[in-house]
């Protein structure tokens, strides 16, 4: 069966103590509620968190959604984006299969990232693996005004921004996640195409801006 | 000292009480998870203090050291280090995420969940919230088992008490934690027939059985009479589950004919693309034009047609090979053109763009004689066909290649400019002689792809095994299709076997069986 990979890479440095951290985990078991429900997503969606702070680390490896688990997650630490970009793009490597005459690979991931500071590393260079690396959407998102979204941007061209990391702010990125990573099963299973880009999305909710 | 004056004290701004409850509401569980590290920091460095107590020893020991080291009295002194272990050990259960495996609706769960050997120090543990939802504890095998009744974030409480601890008997402590059943995927899918008054209404499935009955013959100089099974036809078409969901109509269609005079087969199936609009009905007129011109063409050709066979068959020659690919082109070729003009017509009628009505295409015609069957096709699209023997010898033979693309849904279409091309109708025709066969199978992809997953795998005959092995009854719902000589029953067999669950693959689903 051919998966659709979907990588959650999350902010947990320091700055995110608190409300954001606890709206974060709370975010994921939304999203996770929400598409079991979807049996689109159900039955070929498969996710993974990768968690960067001082340094990167993915929490849950590539896992079917009905037997995903969200581990306990802490907020400390530094901004390590580059590090997070690296581990992803080897990531992609060794879990999404590739299409070959033999086999029919994965579909092309859907990456949603989400930061809250500026990056303390040199992420350029885990942004240059990243780019090597073939995959479908990638959203990256600005909690809150302390993000730089001029590094976003070179990243990826969708940027969405919250205006506050509150609570019912990151709720509602989190439903928007959700109910894109549905778009993107039902299209590939229903007529075999995945989404090209922001505008076959489902419109985001008020409380996530576009950044142009 | 009131508390908040404490927080005042180590330097906080804090205004009022309620001030300062906001803020404590706000990052209580960071101070807890705070506090709690240094805890653990501070325990080892005292001295004569034991860094965890895990059994009722080490706290007897501890009872005493407190006793020696406060000098209080035993009773108090007692109370004292029992009440700051019960604190310590509550903080430590408390911290611990706890995880059990997620279940399945319907699908029987068990899950090993030793509690006081993961929090070493309790007992008397009972769960709430099991039972509500078809599970419960095993205290012997220490699972948490059942079968699942409900889908859901289910929050189970754990209660349980210390060891050797008087207060805390019976079990009063607890600890939530969440416990996921998925539901059952097949439950999610809603099957919404299509609308009536729909624009080309096509049933939601399909199904057909062409009973060729036996023929007499008469040998050895009419003496003696003999009966002679002929194979008979079957086909079902299914609507897929992602159609269903949405209550979007079958795009898939197929059609069988056989000709009592000349005794020719003709099968067709055609796969509507899933992008276009009108696809359903380009599939269906597909079907229905191949079926007409092939009766038409056969009539007019059978002759010359069956006397260009019976000299391949003696001569395969390059010449004679010629003959029969011309002849099949008048026939099948000739069909396909009809085919894409029609679908032309009704599109210039609209009107709308051609492509919105794409179809895959797959024909074959077939003939029984006295050495063997001749079997001519002709492919267009993805899906499969492929003639196939069980028995010793084994045989496959794919009467052409599948167009699929690098991805799904990149596959070529009859109703494109580049495909009705003589040179390119000629090139996908195929045909084969064979002594005899167990079935002469036309599939869409949507049999293929959970059939045989790739392409390279169609050429597999341990696939086609295990197809047929599947067709006969070997499956997880126990269907079966009997295809004994002259059984009608096939038909609703075959479309009920269509009915298979395979994950992420949900597109209509048609296939057609010579036997």
């Amino acid at each position: 069966m051919r998966k659709l990979p979907v990588y959650l890479v999350l902010d947990t440095s320091g700055s995110m103590t608190g409300e954001p951290i606890e709206a974060v985990k709370n975010g994921v078991q939304v999203l996770l509620s929400t598409l079991r429900q979807d049996p689109y997503a159900l039955e070929t969606a498969f996710l993974s968190v990768i968690t960067f702070s001082s340094s990167a680390s993915q929490i849950v490896p590539l896992t079917e959604l009905s037997m995903f688990q969200m581990p306990d997650i802490q907020a400390t630490g530094t901004t390590a984006l580059g590090d997070a970009l690296s581990l992803l793009a080897n990531k992609i490597d060794s879990e999404v299969t590739k299409t070959t005459t033999e086999v029919k690979g994965d579909w092309k991931p859907l990456v949603f990232l989400m930061t809250d500071g500026s990056p303390t590393d040199s992420w350029q260079k885990g942004l240059t693996e990243f780019q090597k690396r073939k995959v479908g959407l990638v959203v990256a998102c600005a909690a809150g005004q302390g993000a730089d979204t001029k590094v976003l941007k070179q990243i990826t061209e969708i940027v969405v921004q919250l205006d506050t990391a509150d609570s019912s702010t990151i709720k509602a990125f989190f439903k928007w996640v959700s109910a894109s990573v549905s778009t993107g099963s039902q299209k590939i299973e229903a007529g075999g195409v995945e989404v090209g880009g922001l505008s076959e999305l489902p419109p985001p909710p008020p409380e996530v801006n576009i950044v142009v | 000292m009131e508390w908040i004056d404490w927080l005042k004290e180590i330097g906080l701004p804090v205004e009022d009480a309620k001030h300062a409850q906001t803020f404590i509401n706000q990052y209580e569980d960071t101070i807890k998870t705070f506090v709690h590290e240094k805890w653990n920091e501070y325990l080892p460095n005292q001295e004569n203090e034991l860094p965890l107590i895990n059994d009722s020893e080490q706290i007897e020991n501890r009872i005493e050291l407190d006793e020696m080291k406060f000098g209080e009295s035993t009773n108090q002194g007692k109370e004292n280090a029992e009440k700051r272990e019960t604190d310590f050990l509550q903080l430590q259960v408390k911290n611990k995420h706890v995880t059990v495996s997620n279940g399945k609706v319907k699908q029987k769960y068990c899950f090993l969940f030793d509690a006081e050997a993961d929090f070493p120090g309790i007992e008397n543990v009972i769960f709430e919230g099991l039972e509500t939802i078809g599970l419960q504890y095993n205290t012997e095998t220490k699972t948490i088992e059942g079968t699942p009744t409900q889908a859901g974030d289910h929050k189970i409480i754990m209660r349980y008490g210390f060891k050797n601890r008087e207060e805390s008997r019976p079990t009063s402590l607890e600890k939530e934690f969440t416990l996921i059943v998925n539901p059952d995927p097949r439950s999610l899918w809603k099957n919404t027939p299509t609308p009536l008054d729909e624009e080309y209404y096509k049933p939601d499935e399909d199904k057909a059985f062409v009973k060729v009955e036996s023929k007499t013959t008469r040998k050895l100089l009419g003496l003696k009479q003999e009966k002679e099974a002929r194979k008979d036809m079957v086909a079902a078409s299914q609507r897929g589950r992602s159609h269903a969901h949405e209550s979007k109509a079958r795009d898939d269609d197929f059609k069988l004919y056989f000709d009592d005079a000349s005794e020719w087969y003709v099968m067709v199936v055609a796969d509507g693309a899933g992008s276009a609009k009108y696809s359903r009905e380009g599939s269906r007129i597909a079907c229905t034009t191949v079926v007409e011109v092939c009766k038409a063409k056969i009539f007019e050709l059978k002759d010359i047609f069956e006397t260009q066979i019976t000299e391949f068959h003696k001569t395969d020659s390059n010449e004679n090979r010629k003959k029969i690919g011309d002849s099949l082109y008048s026939i099948i070729g000739t069909a396909a053109f009809k085919a894409v003009k029609n679908i032309e017509q009704e599109a210039q009628k609209k009107p709308i763009l051609m492509k919105e009505f794409s179809t895959t295409l797959l024909v074959s015609i077939c003939k029984k004689f006295e050495f063997g069957w001749f079997v001519g096709a002709f492919w267009v699209g993805d899906g499969g066909m492929g003639i196939y023997r069980k028995e010793e010898p084994e045989y496959l033979k794919i009467l052409g290649e599948p167009d699929g693309g690098e991805f799904a849904g990149q596959t070529r279409f009859l109703t494109m400019p580049e495909i009705i091309q003589p040179t390119e109708i000629y090139r996908r025709l195929r045909f084969d002689i064979v002594s005899d066969f167990t079935a002469l199978i036309l599939m869409t992809d949507g049999v293929t792809d959970p059939k045989f997953e790739t392409d390279a795998n169609l050429n597999r005959i341990e696939k086609w095994h295990a197809l047929w092995d599947d067709l006969n009854g070997n499956n997880e719902d126990n269907v079966k299709v009997d295809f004994s000589d002259d059984n009608e029953q096939s038909a609703d067999q075959l479309l009920e076997w269509l009915n298979f669950w395979s994950k992420g693959n949900h597109d209509d689903r048609t296939i057609a069986i010579l036997f």
